[in-house]
């Protein structure tokens, strides 16, 4: 197998920064990914249980003006960053149908804590009203105390559970 | 000069140009994900054990550069930072997030962004996290109520590290360029005490770019700390703790904004 084009951390931290400041320049705006993912998953619930989602206090004002949740910068936000992730490991040969897992674990044994890992995100993401990219990243670069806080709880919760998943990746 | 960014809100691109101009700004973060090698839960799961210090090093890097273009393209009179959107904090509730944030982190490997780039790399992992993602927010917003008290609680509305040190905008920043270097210097020390000889390798042309791209960060931190001078072109709805170097108050009788109440 190819070895992987990789850049090293600093490279890529700052390549990510200058999409950042590119969203702040053009859009007045920060990234972000949960925001997109939260609209498209309540879309899908709307579709299926309209009365539920309708009721729903938090969902609700998705459906409540009359543009599409999905008609949102976020959105456009995110097939470019599918596109930009699908052209690079196209180029660099490292597209594969493939489950990663560390040695120690199975395939569904991974599979199952990725499901419950992101049961954890999925919900941490709406509490803290953003994730990585659009709390983290844009507050830490906004200067927000809560971006900060945000980052050093995360490393606390992760340093804190570490031990008791080691299995799953060294 | 006038403030000529954010294009979308001063007008110089329309509201649709705003979008299509979001699919290169993603494909950016989607090329720098994979090529920082995030698009692999496994890289994001060993940076809990210190096995792998890019995670925190590549973040650390992409906040300083935001930070350094959000407030320096500001500094120079090109960005109305009045106009970009800053999310107000509550922070309790954020808090609490961030550490159920890290626990999945650790277990499921991935972030919603990095997940998004995964998947599109064919990472089927990646594709169970998302699936655990829908879940985890649908019990958010279907069972608001039991957590709407604390969602809502310990607002502090838009404050900023400069208000918490009590120092400036340019100060603030110098600090976060410092702390930034500082830790990413004793992670790395710390990931050669536990793992001996897992130093990565990479070649002279990277590692003297990473060294001028640091040195630079701290560099232009330094200016915004001690020698910002440059002037601000007034705006009526501005507010000027935004901005580095407070912009000249004009004299005339209602114009003053500071006396305007809200």
């Amino acid at each position: 197998m190819n070895k992987t084009l990789r850049f090293p951390p600093v490279l890529s931290g700052v390549l990510i920064g200058l999409s950042m400041v590119a969203a702040f320049v053009f859009a007045g705006r920060g990234i972000g990914a949960s925001g997109f993912l939260t609209r498209l998953i309540a879309t899908a619930q709307f579709e299926l249980f309209p009365g539920l989602t309708e009721k729903s206090a938090y969902f609700a004002r998705y459906f409540e003006t009359a543009r599409h949740p999905l008609d949102s910068w976020l959105t456009y936000f995110a097939v470019g960053l599918v596109l930009g992730s699908l052209v690079t490991a196209l180029i660099s040969k490292s597209w594969k149908l493939e489950v990663l897992r560390g040695d120690r674990i199975t395939s569904s044994g991974r599979l199952l804590l990725a499901l419950l890992g992101g049961g954890f995100i999925g919900f941490a993401a709406r509490l803290a009203r953003g994730c990585t990219s659009g709390q983290a990243l844009v507050g830490g670069a906004e200067l927000l105390v809560g971006a900060w806080a945000f980052m050093v709880c995360i490393f606390i919760g992760g340093y804190a559970t570490a031990y008791f998943v080691r299995k799953q990746w060294i | 000069m006038d403030l000529i960014a954010p294009l979308a809100k001063t007008g110089l691109i329309t509201q649709a140009q705003n979008l299509w101009l979001a699919i290169p700004t993603g494909f950016l973060l989607g090329v720098a994900l994979q090529l920082a090698g995030f698009t692999d839960g496994r890289k994001i799961g060993r940076a809990f054990y210190f096995n792998d210090t890019d995670v925190p090093i590549v973040m650390f890097s992409a906040i300083i550069t935001g930070m350094l273009g959000l407030w320096g393209l500001s500094l120079i009179g090109f960005l109305d930072i009045s106009k970009v959107y800053f999310l107000p904090t509550y922070l309790y509730p954020v808090m609490v997030g961030g550490i159920l944030f890290g626990i999945g982190m650790v277990i499921g490997g991935y972030c919603p962004g990095t997940a998004l780039a995964s998947i599109a790399t064919g990472k089927l992992d990646a594709l169970m996290f998302l699936v655990g993602f829908f879940i985890g927010s649908l019990l958010f917003g279907d069972l608001y109520p039991i957590w709407e008290t604390f969602y809502k609680s310990d607002y502090r509305g838009v404050i900023r590290l400069d208000h918490w040190f009590d120092t400036t905008i340019g100060g603030a920043i110098l600090i976060m360029v410092v702390i930034s270097i500082g830790v990413s210097l004793l992670l790395r020390l710390g990931q050669h005490l536990v793992w001996r000889n897992l130093q990565p390798t990479s070649s002279l042309f990277f590692k003297s770019t990473q060294y001028t791209l640091v040195g630079l960060a701290l560099l232009t931190a330094v200016v915004m700390a001690f020698f910002p001078n440059s002037a601000f072109i007034p705006s009526e709805s501005a507010d000027d703790s935004f901005y580095m170097v407070p912009r000249p108050i004009f004299a005339e009788p209602g114009s003053n904004k500071h006396i305007k109440a809200d």
